[in-house]
């Protein structure tokens, strides 16, 4: 029979007794369900993230190639879908005293963590020094951060692959004739890393043509200068094959077009950096990396995934989050994209 | 020399034929593509589950008769994918002067219709989407196409779509969850390009109009950003530019739901840009290769989310022609719901 007062309290043995075979369950339970049941907790928690992109203005584009900065939001609006993220957007007008007042509103708003995509280091370190009394984690883009993970470019091996594409290339189909190459593009923009590009593509296209002899063409950022710079060289090479190491594809597309006014498609293998969508396009574009566009010179183009830097750095941004271990530098995976790859690396997706 | 050249000529021959099926079938369809739960030799898919029973059952819904249009206007004009295109041509020669036949007077006019088949409100069917040359129940298309058709999975072999239709309104679940975000250009209310649609999102639509989604069902999303549509060919450049749409979670869900087909008032069904930027198309990929269910693009839904909102039901009796094109991929439908 039970008391009035219902069923009567275990003794404190016993009370602490099922307190440890509940919270033994409980961990129990947590292991065998795994990462999803620790994914589920960490869904219900989000988090509120600032980026604050290096320039949004209309045209201007970034690291030395085709990509604009609304492009790189653009990939972070469609990469954060997938976390439980709030994004906060800044646009540091490529200028320190907005991205300083951009790091400080966001010190106000308390953000969880802030991604800092800056050229400019020594503004990168005051706001690092500010993110960090306030207590906020800060992620870097190409420019380091102090004590920041850092998500880089890597403009050597970029142009390392372009050259060694052409070296191959000229290696395996003009194998005995005479052949030069060429640089071209922005060659000299430090703030672009171009240098390191140009470094890059000279030793990898002295990787299968040791005896290459490699011109520069300096357009200063100008593609409509490579016509008349490429015009002269091929003047002075008549019946030479040329390897054209392009520092951006508006470059390369140029190089191609200079080509064919000389009259000399058959003697020219072109490879660019970027593969911005002036290249791949959409599904009606003119696009000349494409499988069905066979034959052409432009070879291909080394991807820099600037329009991917949402889904490439909100990963990292949410490890840190998670207080997961972070690599203190990722770098771009930069690859050749051809006409045999552009499908499966940018799919066409829309309609027009 | 005459019967050395013939032995050349034989062997030649001889490791052609050997050679062509393993040209043709360059996959283990097996290993990409499960197959069919209807058996070996299926090429319906998921009307097979049209029964007699879920037609009688979906003839419930029919409680007035009223007809709602579901499809939009086929017109040279409306938004394609790609490099698709539509042309008519008229031929109204016999209204000439002196044309006409007999005492009677008689004219007549007819039409030359151009197009692809996946234009306006349409149907994929089961051969429109594979992986590599894997398409529904493992079937490894390269060695059943020719020139001018399918000789397998064509629209042929589906069976009956006379089952109940469900609306889910999506612009009323993200409004109602306060997370709805336009976009200025529709003249309605529409879903931004983009969105993910999740498995809770159709939960949450279903529950609104206290639906549970039967075997044999066909689910219609209104989104909103069929209102583009209606538009053309003013916003066709946006209408095509995305889309929003179920993501892989949600298609995955609704497959596991048996139905026949999912609907949308978008071209694709399924979100636009995708959720992984390397993938093409998943969705079409899960549903139709897959589990074989179809789906159906460029529906109409405002009228039927409307009528839904006003009556507070959801449900109607779906009603839509597929004609026995042989060896065809997919094609234009008219649909209508009634209740």
């Amino acid at each position: 029979m039970e008391s009035a007062a219902g069923t009567p309290a275990p003794p404190a043995g016993r009370r602490w007794f099922f307190a440890w075979i509940g919270l033994a369950g409980l961990l129990l339970g947590t292991c065998l369900a795994g990462p999803h049941a620790l994914v589920a907790v960490e869904q219900e928690r989000r988090y509120m993230v600032a980026f604050a992109n290096l320039t949004e203005e209309p045209g201007a584009t970034l690291e030395g190639t085709g990509f604009t900065g609304r492009e790189v939001r653009e990939s972070f609006v469609l990469a954060v879908r997938r976390y439980p993220i709030d994004l906060v957007f800044y646009d540091n007008h490529r200028d320190s005293r907005t991205a300083l007042a951009n790091a400080e509103d966001a010190v106000q708003r308390k953000v969880d963590l802030y991604i800092q995509y800056l050229d400019d280091p020594a503004t990168n370190v005051k706001i690092g020094q500010s993110l960090r009394a306030a207590g906020i984690r800060s992620l870097a883009i190409n420019t380091p951060v102090p004590g920041a993970p850092l998500y880089t470019l890597d403009n050597r091996a970029a142009g390392r692959i372009a050259g060694e594409a052409l070296s191959e290339y000229g290696a395996k189909n003009w194998r005995g004739l005479p052949t030069i190459g060429v640089i071209v593009g922005n060659l000299r923009a430090q703030e672009h890393r171009i240098p390191d590009r140009v470094q890059g593509a000279s030793e990898g296209l002295k990787r299968h043509l040791p005896a290459l002899k490699i011109t520069p063409l300096e357009t200063q950022g100008n593609p409509a200068l490579v016509g008349p710079l490429l015009a002269k060289v091929l003047a002075t090479q008549p019946a030479t094959k040329v390897l054209i190491a392009a520092m951006d594809d508006a470059s390369a597309l140029a190089a191609k077009s200079a080509l064919e006014s000389a009259g000399r498609l058959a003697d020219g293998a072109v490879v660019g950096q970027g593969v911005d969508r002036s290249v791949h396009g959409g599904m009606n574009d003119r696009k000349e990396i494409d499988p069905s566009n066979r034959g052409s010179i432009v070879i291909g183009s080394v991807a820099f995934y600037l329009d991917r830097y949402g889904y490439e750095i909100l990963p990292i941004a949410m490890r840190m989050l998670r207080s997961e271990t972070v690599a203190p530098r990722t770098v771009t995976p930069h690859r050749l994209i051809t006409a045999a790859n552009v499908f499966i690396e940018y799919p066409p997706y829309d309609m027009n | 020399m005459r019967q050395k050249s013939l032995i050349v000529v034989t062997v030649m021959l001889a490791a052609l034929i050997w050679s062509a099926p393993a040209a043709l079938a360059q996959s283990d369809c097996t290993k990409i593509v499960p197959p069919s739960p209807w058996g070996p030799n299926d090429q319906t898919g998921a009307t097979n589950r049209v029964t007699p029973a879920v037609t009688k059952a979906a003839a419930a819904e029919i409680k007035d008769g009223k007809v709602v249009v579901m499809s939009y206007p086929l017109a040279d004009g409306i938004p394609l994918f790609g490099t698709r295109f539509t042309k008519t041509i008229l031929t109204a020669t016999s209204l000439a002067p002196g044309a006409a036949f007999g005492e009677n007077q008689l004219t007549y006019m007819e039409d030359t219709w151009l197009s692809q088949s996946h234009v306006g409100t349409h149907l994929d069917g089961m051969g429109h989407i594979g992986r590599k040359d894997c398409y529904f129940n493992q079937i490894a298309m390269g060695k059943f196409i020719n020139q001018n058709n399918m000789t397998k999975l064509g629209l042929e072999h589906l069976k009956s779509f006379a089952t109940r239709g469900v609306l889910i309104d999506m612009v009323k679940v993200y409004q109602a969850a306060g997370k709805f975000k336009g976009n200025a250009a529709c003249k309605k209310p529409c879903l931004e390009k983009g969105t993910v649609i999740t498995k809770a999102d159709l939960e949450a639509g279903l529950k609104m109009y206290n639906v549970t989604l039967r075997e044999g069902d066909i689910v219609i999303m209104h989104t909103g950003w069929g209102n583009l549509f209606e538009q053309y060919p003013a916003q066709n450049a946006l209408y095509n530019s995305g889309e929003p749409g179920i993501g892989k979670e949600a298609a995955n869900w609704l497959v596991s739901q048996k139905i026949v087909a999912v609907g949308s008032d978008s071209w694709a069904v399924e979100v636009i840009p995708g959720e992984d930027p390397k993938e093409a198309f998943i969705v079409h990929n899960i549903l139709i290769t897959d589990a074989g269910i179809h789906i159906i693009e460029n529906v109409r839904t405002d009228l039927m989310a409307a009528e839904a909102d006003q009556t507070k039901r959801a449900t109607f009796f779906f009603s839509m022609t597929v004609p026995k094109a042989v060896g065809l991929t997919g094609n234009f439908v008219a649909i209508e719901g009634i209740r």
